[in-house]
């Protein structure tokens, strides 16, 4: 039985090293070098792991020219906590989604694929900055799945799922989340992840088309036609 | 300092025109438009015609600005999926057209009602942000309101070149009530307004470095502060990044074993905890570099 480090990566996956259930590393897609990072399990990010995987990103910068990078998320999000936020998480996150900006400024690719728990935090402070986003069908994106949405917003779950069934955005899932634009593709557990994989990284480009999908899918109707509208309206 | 002119008890509206040079200001997708979210409606959620975000133009100290304000007042400043496109469509405009663009924050984070939609619409302007430091086109979040700036739109602030805020402005991605649940009451009082506020508020980021400014709670000093930014610009570099890795580093080996808000100000030089808890952004500021 394949980890899903090795179906990604066959052979190469040795060169990941996981620890803490956060995954660094370098490995090969294609024949061609890539930089590894990611959660697995689950776990919770917290000021330490966006740390460590910030690292990970600068060495790669510094060390490894142009390699794509490919990030894995398996994570339920940031465990609230009273140090964590005192010391500032969502700065530590910013600097993550600096140093992965950097690496796009520098010709790095980023590849995220989604393995696991995507969810709310923990998918907008790495996964999320992706220049192409993909999911497996077994994964769980979403902002929260609907029984948590009812506890917080106090709209009964029967009207909930009702509602999602025409508005995906409301439903939980690699494939409504892909509806909305958020998930380029999602891999089915039959996939070739490797073949799957390397397609990514050949046709990522670093332009943000989750609007345009969106709407072209039909999950996220309004988003690119407001934005749009915006760009019109200051150009005039 | 006029007492109608508090800041952290503006409006959206009443922020934008007390900051900006009188008459400059052009508002884009105004409510007469109705630019509104299509799924409160199917909740039985009353709708704002703006959607929660005002948008603009103006000039500032003669400088354009594009501007972005948030709407505390609905449903909690939260970014729904128009709300999230207005956001990201102005700052996408700032980057195209190389003009600054200011974000007066006041947001819980992502509208739960309209679920993953928002999620995406804030990394979305996410993206936005860094396409204008890539630019150098400078990016300045102001938070100054009580809701401060959580969740998703906490991240995003921390995306920005630079943050002011208030010593009302709470900065951070867990709210207070959900660390109390998780961790309990003994561990964290979310209803103990000093804790909270020392805990997220503007004077304790503004003595870790994660607000470049501690502004007064009147638009004068947080328009004095936004005109001294608008001419620069933070640019991402290996330099910035690294020195940034360090600095992250440090605090949290230092401080990562604390829970206590005044152990940080008095390792970060605060003599008198007492004194500067209730001094103004200005004394504080102050006592801060007297160290």
């Amino acid at each position: 039985m394949k980890t899903p480090l090795e179906k990604l990566f066959g052979k190469s996956a040795k060169g990941v090293v996981v620890k803490d259930k956060l995954m660094v590393g370098y490995a090969e897609v294609g024949g061609q070098e890539v930089c590894v990072f990611g959660t697995c399990d689950g776990t919770y990010i917290d000021n330490d792991a966006a740390l460590r995987l910030a690292a990970h990103v600068i060495d790669c910068i510094e060390n490894h020219r142009k390699a794509p990078i490919i990030m894995l998320v398996d994570s339920a999000g940031q465990e609230p906590n009273r140090t964590a936020e005192m010391l500032g998480l969502a700065s530590y996150f910013g600097h993550l989604l600096s140093c992965l900006q950097l690496a796009r400024q520098n010709g790095h690719k980023l590849i995220t694929v989604a393995t696991g728990k995507a969810i709310g935090g923990a998918f907008i402070c790495y996964g999320m900055f992706g220049d192409r986003i993909d999911a497996l069908e077994s994964a769980s994106v979403g902002l929260m799945p609907i029984d948590a949405m009812s506890a917080v917003t106090k709209i009964p779950v029967p009207i909930l799922t009702k509602l999602s069934r025409t508005m995906p955005s409301l439903e939980f899932g690699a494939k409504p989340f892909a509806l909305l634009g958020g998930v380029e593709e999602v891999w089915s557990d039959k996939d070739d992840y490797g073949a799957k994989l390397a397609a990514a990284v050949a046709s990522a480009t670093t332009d943000d088309n989750r609007a345009a999908l969106g709407k072209k899918r039909g999950g996220r109707k309004l988003a690119l036609d407001v934005r749009d509208r915006v760009l019109a309206e200051t150009a005039k | 300092m006029s007492c109608s002119n508090l800041f952290h008890e503006q409006t959206a509206r009443q922020r934008i025109a007390s900051l900006v040079d009188p008459g400059s200001f052009t508002e884009f997708l105004p409510p007469p438009a109705r630019v509104m979210s299509p799924y409160l409606p199917q909740l039985d959620i009353p709708v704002s015609f703006d959607d929660g975000l005002v948008i603009g133009r103006a000039k500032l100290g003669g400088t354009p600005v594009y501007l972005a304000a948030q709407v505390g007042q609905f449903v909690g400043g939260a970014v729904g999926e128009v709300h999230g496109a207005k956001l990201t469509g102005i700052i996408k405009a700032a980057a195209r057209d190389s003009i600054p663009c200011v974000f007066i924050a006041e947001s819980g984070g992502v509208r739960l009602h309209e679920g993953s939609s928002g999620e995406i619409a804030i990394s979305e302007a996410m993206r936005a942000v860094f396409e204008c430091r890539a630019k150098r086109v400078p990016t300045i979040a102001v938070i100054g309101a009580d809701i401060g700036a959580y969740g998703g739109m906490g991240i995003l602030t921390t995306c920005c070149d630079f943050r002011i805020m208030t010593e009302h402005g709470r900065l951070g991605i867990s709210g207070p009530i959900v660390i109390e649940k998780w961790m309990g009451k003994q561990a964290y009082d979310s209803s103990d307004r000093a804790l909270v506020w020392k805990t997220s508020g503007g004077k304790t980021k503004f003595l870790l470095g994660d607000a470049d400014v501690l502004a007064n709670d009147d638009a004068a000093s947080v328009g004095a502060a936004i005109k001294k930014l608008l001419a620069k610009s933070a640019p991402v570099t290996i330099k910035s990044v690294k020195a940034r890795q360090q600095e992250l580093e440090r605090r949290l080996k230092t401080f990562g074993k604390t829970t206590d808000p005044d152990a940080i100000w008095t390792a970060l030089g605060i003599a008198d905890v007492a004194k500067a808890t209730l001094a103004t952004a200005t004394e504080f500021t102050a006592l801060a570099k007297k160290k």
